[in-house]
């Protein structure tokens, strides 16, 4: 969607004053002979009949009075004030031809033309009106009072009656009854205890149930077991860990730039840690949203928890991947603000603004004076330190109280001991100037020196000074010294974040074609105006704009962002959201399913005070949710896509629950919550692990603690579908490709897993093989292995053993191969990925 | 096969493709059964890796790019300017481009020899002497230029065609206009790339499906022999052994499957499972060069220190293109970046890849494989004609040369100029975006058809640029 006519398509030539006074004849000839056949030549095919490109015709009066969209760049009579005559010359960034370089004797002709007033024959004017009426439609932005569903406030609908209203244990199963009743379909039954709370557990944590947390669910007969287990699960800090990586997702989340120049952004999991302690805490989505695009200018609080919190969550802004080593700052800046005007865009409102940034949206009302209207807000705002090759982001202190006590008491500590230090370099001048008053002078000088320490211990290595008492002094001096260096390293840190602030504010002028260097009229800081209207001006010209932005998403009322996220709850849910394009609500994204339980919903989330837990429950104590996956062929033939709902889509688990799975299984799984594993220093390359460099994805911590690195993600998650963190992805699309088989075949993290698991169920000396075999079933598939089943494996140990005997193996190194084998299999299986 | 399923009328969507991808293995599984004979036939259109015609006949079948990563110098190599040479120290008689990334002084002439070779005459430096023999094989483009004066810019732009946003690679654009031939090897390989100056995102498929993105073999500093397809080896468990194991994972998922009723993606994930079992026979057997004669090794340099580890980069180049492998790119990593000791190192950088280069085209050309296999040779950008310090010089994409070989490109020819100091392109400019507008169109490939939809509009390798250079088209 965002094209860039970068370079040379912007250029735009307005001619402006062409005279129009009658010109004489030999003019005329000279203009056909030696002007209008360079103009045809090597013009008309880009700025001609055929193509207008930069918006500009250069075939006749007309179209050279009209020019483009920048200021006069013909001066008739002064070719060196003309920009047509300066970009033929190749003098500026902008050279026309492209192609090359017009011979000397045409330039000298065009300079001439425009010296003499660069008229033009008349009468030519109305064959170019007509030509330009023949130019084919292309599609041109919507109105901005654009009657366009999304864009219009939320309805409020009831919902409607339905023939099963038994089938509906909540008021969403009655919107998507009456749809499916309405095309004669019916839902799939409920599906059974086990299914359901495996289908929870990985829903809501990201792992799979415990065999005990399995069985206290069968266990329980009340009606509302099932809403224990909800609560329970949201309850869990792992909730956090979960529902916060699908948000890193929209995030981008990484922990290096990628792009051009990998950097290490070693603070970035502040903001991660950030966003996993919000959803743990239930965060309001509004008070979220604010904290995300200004927390730094939310009213401040005594609570450094609060305020360190909120300066974090604009991390949110300085995330995206940035060309570090561009060396024109200005475009560097302007690509940096695209960024966060796209993404903003996307994520809150999914609306894909980004497009705007060249030429007004073709196919939403957002003209390319909004886009910039939004963007000026970016520009009052620092996100990057500087834009230096390689530049750096701008980063804000978050030290608690206690850091920044001890910080001050370190420099006090730290500033005395110089002192100290001072008074004893000070009387050992002295004493030295007492004993030898014959050389003052040199003492003199030396006082004026700034290494006159080395310089009287210099001295006193001489013969003559030995055994004066100065000396031990000076030892104990430099031994202090070396001290206080030591202590002034070792000062504690103070913790930053990636975090923005607001500068100096201004509007910015429309970039034509989005070229920096081709700039249109100044724009007012604003929101969409088909959202906002009037009303989405930002008033306080002295600030960015940035705090009224966020208070502008965050209002109940906005069209968009309750119905966004909502969205985007329902789709962590099912797997689709309601609106299957969870990142384009626009005129080119999809359509609603169900407009009505889509505005119901929302409806509700705005009411629970923004509440995400409050809408699991919502929509996890549905009828829909808790249906089985089971296959119908008719309501398949109906309705393929199962839009309808009329069964629970059976799902791939995504790349981190699939490894934490694997790591929780076999016992490994490290539950430690927070902090980094990056070990490259902040703002310094990082290396990757195919080169033997210095990541470890070796480890037991669960996935979403892993680093993110941009130009070389963990292969794991590269290989099952992890969102490219590049770009906002509200929605992963699994596939299924030999690499995922590798991997579960050859691994070394699949291998280290079984062989511990293996292992552990040898170690279970309280159970034969079928007992292991039982015990493992329970683990990783939440269910009783069938007798078949035990057979099954019972054969495949006894033969695995029989092949690695037959290989040499011997027989205490026997049982742990079979069993790593056996247990790698159970990973590698289709039950242990899938989820029904 | 079917007509080609993005040649015209609506192209399938993202989610059609992927849904029609878990049921395409079984006919993926098949193709690469039955080879040939299945291609002919038609293997099930649904594969997104099916082997397609283009949009129209294509010379070349498939792509060998020679990636010199660091932005090669193009007046030390393949630009002869003789004026450079007599002005030597002399200011560069025109301004230089608004933005650059060092300062320059003054001009800074070539210390090779130029010599005309071949037939066709074309000058080529001291550097090249084995390549220089292969000149009348040659297109020599020497009016190249981009956008950007930076590595990992210049690096996106070359191979996505955008130094702005992530993009679709070249590769991955070709894979998935034309597919792959060899459905036991990835279509699309990546020979010990960078993983620097954009890394992945140089060989990934940004929003195109996964199945297209580039797999790399290594990567810079890991030793050519020791470059490995990812989880292609299993050290612990023999061959005999793993099938067991399969087979006990493939019985538990057909049960399963059953179980579940008809489901795509279950279906495709136990041909995967046979793929995969499959490919980790072929790879190492496509890495094993033991086979190679003698006079090959030696064609490629594997009998000398310093061409050895490039020379064998080549030759796996051509035995995964003589397998069908779309897509494969050699990268010389990151050594052409002469801000200083120029002398010293591009004599050392030419001396490593100049007869491996030579000995993949005259092998390729002995095998009959250079006729439609295009070779394309170049960093992301050159250097200036002006000095850095006194021996070195900076980033320049205003003007340099790339050059192209078989594949369906006129041989013995040099297309577009430099100016007299080989500072910017002047003549029959090719940006970035020609070149690969022209890549495409050898391919059978047209750039301005070939396009995906994506976040609601239609993207393509070349944006809204790009001509077909149709002077260097045989």
């Amino acid at each position: 969607m965002r094209v860039c006519f970068l370079g040379w398509l912007a250029f735009l030539l307005p001619l402006s004053a062409l005279a129009d006074e009658p010109s004489t004849a030999g003019f005329n000839e000279r203009f056909e002979k030696k002007v209008r056949p360079v103009l045809a030549e090597r013009c008309w095919q880009c700025h001609g009949p055929q193509k207008t490109k930069g918006g500009l015709r250069l075939d006749s009066a007309e179209a050279l009075a009209k020019g483009g969209d920048t200021g006069p760049s013909i001066v008739p009579g002064k070719p060196e004030e003309s920009l047509l005559i300066e970009v033929v010359r190749y003098h500026t960034d902008l050279k026309m031809p492209p192609k090359g370089k017009l011979p000397e004797a045409e330039i000298l002709e065009l300079v001439e033309w425009v010296k003499s007033g660069a008229n033009w024959p008349a009468g030519e004017a109305a064959a170019a009106a007509s030509s330009t009426s023949t130019a084919p439609a292309k599609p041109t932005m919507p109105p901005l009072n654009d009657p366009f569903w999304a864009f219009q406030p939320r309805t409020d609908p009831a919902p409607p009656e339905v023939k099963n209203s038994d089938g509906a244990k909540s008021p969403i199963d009655r919107f998507l009854l009456a749809s499916l009743e309405k095309k004669g379909l019916a839902p799939a039954p409920p599906t059974d205890k086990r299914t359901l709370i495996r289908r929870a557990t990985y829903d809501l944590i990201g792992l799979p149930p415990s065999p005990e947390d399995v069985q206290a669910f069968l266990d329980d007969p009340a009606p509302e077991a099932f809403a224990k287990v909800i609560d329970r699960l949201l309850a869990s800090p792992r909730y956090g860990e979960r529902w916060g990586r699908h948000w890193l997702d929209l995030a981008r989340y990484a922990d290096s730039n990628g792009m051009d120049e990998n950097m290490a952004q070693a603070n970035a999991w502040r903001y991660r840690d950030y966003v996993i302690r919000a959803f743990n805490a239930d965060r309001p989505y509004d008070q979220f949203l604010k904290e995300q695009i200004a927390g730094d200018l939310m009213p401040s609080s005594d609570d450094e928890a609060v305020r360190n919190d909120r300066l974090t969550a604009t991390a949110f802004l300085v995330l995206g991947p940035k060309m570090l080593a561009e060396d024109d700052p200005m475009k560097m800046e302007m690509d940096i603000i695209d960024e966060q005007v796209d993404t903003v865009g996307r994520v809150f409102m999914g609306l894909t603004i980004g497009c705007a940034r060249c030429h007004d949206h073709k196919f939403d009302p957002i003209p390319t004076a909004d886009y910039y209207g939004l963007a000026g807000i970016f520009k009052s705002t620092k996100t990057m330190e500087n834009h230096k090759v390689v530049a750096m982001w701008n980063e804000r202190a978050v030290p608690t109280r206690a850091e920044l006590d001890a910080s001050e008491a370190h420099k006090k500590e730290a500033a005395h001991r110089k002192e100290t230090l001072n008074q004893q370099v000070k009387q050992v001048e002295s004493e030295l100037l007492a004993g030898s008053r014959d050389r003052l002078a040199g003492a003199l000088e030396l006082a004026r020196r700034p290494d006159r320490l080395a310089l009287i211990a210099g001295f006193l290595q001489q013969p003559q000074f030995a055994g004066f008492t100065t000396l031990t002094s000076l030892a104990r001096i430099k031994h202090d010294r070396e001290a206080l260096a030591q202590f002034e390293k070792a000062a504690p840190p103070i913790p930053k974040t990636m975090g923005v602030e607001d500068r100096t504010p201004a509007h910015l002028r429309v970039h034509l074609r989005g070229n920096h260097l081709t700039l249109g009229e100044e724009v007012p800081r604003r929101f969409p105006q088909v959202l906002g209207g009037e009303r989405g001006k930002v008033t306080d010209l002295a600030r960015s704009g940035r705090l009224e932005l966020a208070e502008w998403l965050a209002r109940g009322d906005h069209p968009l962002t309750a119905r966004v996220m909502i969205n985007r709850i329902w789709l962590g849910h099912f797997g689709e959201g309601i609106l299957r394009s969870p990142d384009n609500f626009g005129h080119l994204g999809d359509r609603p399913d169900h407009p009505e339980l889509l505005d119901w919903l929302a409806n509700r989330f705005v009411e629970s005070g923004w509440s995400i837990k409050a809408m699991h429950r919502l929509i996890m104590l549905t009828s829909a949710y808790q249906m089985s996956t089971r296959n119908n062929p008719d309501a398949a033939l109906a309705d393929p896509d199962n839009r309808l709902l009329w069964h629970y889509a059976r799902r791939r688990l995504e790349a981190e629950s699939l490894r934490d799975a694997i790591l929780s299984v076999s016992g490994e799984l490290d539950p430690t919550m927070g902090g980094s594993l990056l070990p490259t220093k902040n703002h310094a390359y990082v290396n990757n692990t195919e080169t033997g460099g210095d990541l470890n994805y070796n480890v037991n911590r669960r996935s979403v603690y892993l680093p993110i690195i941009r130009s070389g993600l963990y292969n794991v998650f590269q290989a099952f579908d992890f969102a490219d963190p590049s770009a906002s992805n509200g929605k992963r699309t699994p596939t299924t490709v030999a690499p995922q088989a590798l991997f579960m075949m050859n691994d070394k993290l699949v291998l280290r897993c079984s062989e511990a698991l293996g292992k552990r169920l040898l170690a279970r000396s309280d159970l034969d093989n079928p007992g292991r075999i039982r015990q493992l079933y329970l683990t990783a598939y939440g269910r009783p292995a069938t007798d078949k089943e035990v057979d099954r494996a019972e054969g495949y140990l006894r033969r695995f053993g029989t092949d690695l005997e037959a290989q040499g193996v011997t027989a205490d190194a026997r049982p742990l191969r079979v069993w790593q084998a056996y247990c790698q299999a159970v990973f590698a299986s289709s039950e242990f990925l899938y989820l029904d | 096969m079917n007509q080609h399923w993005m040649a015209a009328g609506p192209v399938l969507s993202r989610r059609d493709l992927l849904r029609s991808t878990g049921g395409g293995f079984a006919a993926l599984a098949l193709a690469g059964l039955l080879g040939e004979e299945a291609r002919a036939e038609g293997v099930d259109p649904r594969n997104p890796l099916a082997p397609r015609d283009g949009h129209f006949p294509g010379k070349a079948k498939r792509v060998i790019f020679l990636f010199m990563h660091g932005g090669p110098s193009q007046v030390d190599t393949f630009d002869h300017k003789p004026l450079l040479t007599r002005d030597h120290g002399k200011p560069l008689p025109f301004a230089k481009p608004r933005v650059v990334s060092s300062q320059t002084g003054n001009l800074l002439a070539s210390p090779f020899k130029f010599e005309k070779h071949g037939e066709s005459g074309i000058a080529v430096s001291e550097l090249f002497p084995e390549v220089a023999k292969c000149v009348d094989d040659l297109c020599m483009i020497n009016s190249m230029h981009g956008s950007n004066s930076r590595h990992g810019g210049a690096l996106l732009e070359l191979h996505t065609g955008s130094d702005t946003f992530i993009r679709p690679s070249m590769g991955s654009w070709i894979t998935y206009g034309l597919g792959t031939e060899n459905q036991d090897l990835p279509g699309y390989i990546t020979i010990c790339p960078n993983l620097s100056h954009g890394g992945v995102n140089n060989w990934s498929s940004a929003f195109l499906p996964a199945v297209y993105q580039g797999t790399p073999i290594g990567a810079t500093g890991v030793p050519s022999d020791q470059a490995k397809i990812p989880f292609i080896t299993n050290t612990t468990t023999p061959r005999s052994l793993q099938r067991i194991e399969l087979d006990l994972i493939q019985e538990m998922n057909r049960d399963h499957l059953e179980l579940s009723g008809p489901d795509q993606a279950l279906e495709g994930r136990i041909n995967s499972f046979e793929l995969a079992f499959r490919m980790q026979a072929a790879a190492p057997e496509i890495q094993d060069i033991t086979g190679e004669s003698p006079e090959t090794r030696k064609l490629y340099g594997l009998d000398d220190e310093a061409t050895k580890n490039f020379g064998r980069q080549c030759l796996m180049a051509r035995r995964f293109a003589e397998r069908g492998v779309r897509f494969v790119q050699v990268s010389h990593s990151y050594k052409w970046d002469q801000h200083g000791g120029l002398k010293k190192d591009i004599t050392r950088n030419a001396l490593e890849v100049d007869r491996p280069i030579a000995g993949l085209l005259k092998d390729l050309k002995g095998r009959g494989l250079l006729d439609d296999t295009l070779v394309v040779w170049g960093g992301e950008f050159g250097r200036t004609s002006t000095s850095e310090g006194t021996d070195g010089r900076d980033h320049n994409p205003h003007g340099y040369t790339m050059w192209l070989a078989g594949g369906g490109v006129k041989a013995g020819m040099v297309h577009g100029k430099t100016d007299d100091y080989g500072y910017y392109s002047v003549e029959d400019k090719v940006h970035v975006h020609d070149l690969h507008a022209t890549i495409l169109h050898l391919l059978g490939l047209d750039h301005t058809k070939l396009t995906y939809r994506y976040a609601g509009r239609n993207f393509r390798l070349t944006d809204v640029y790009g001509e077909v250079v149709k002077e260097v088209i045989g």
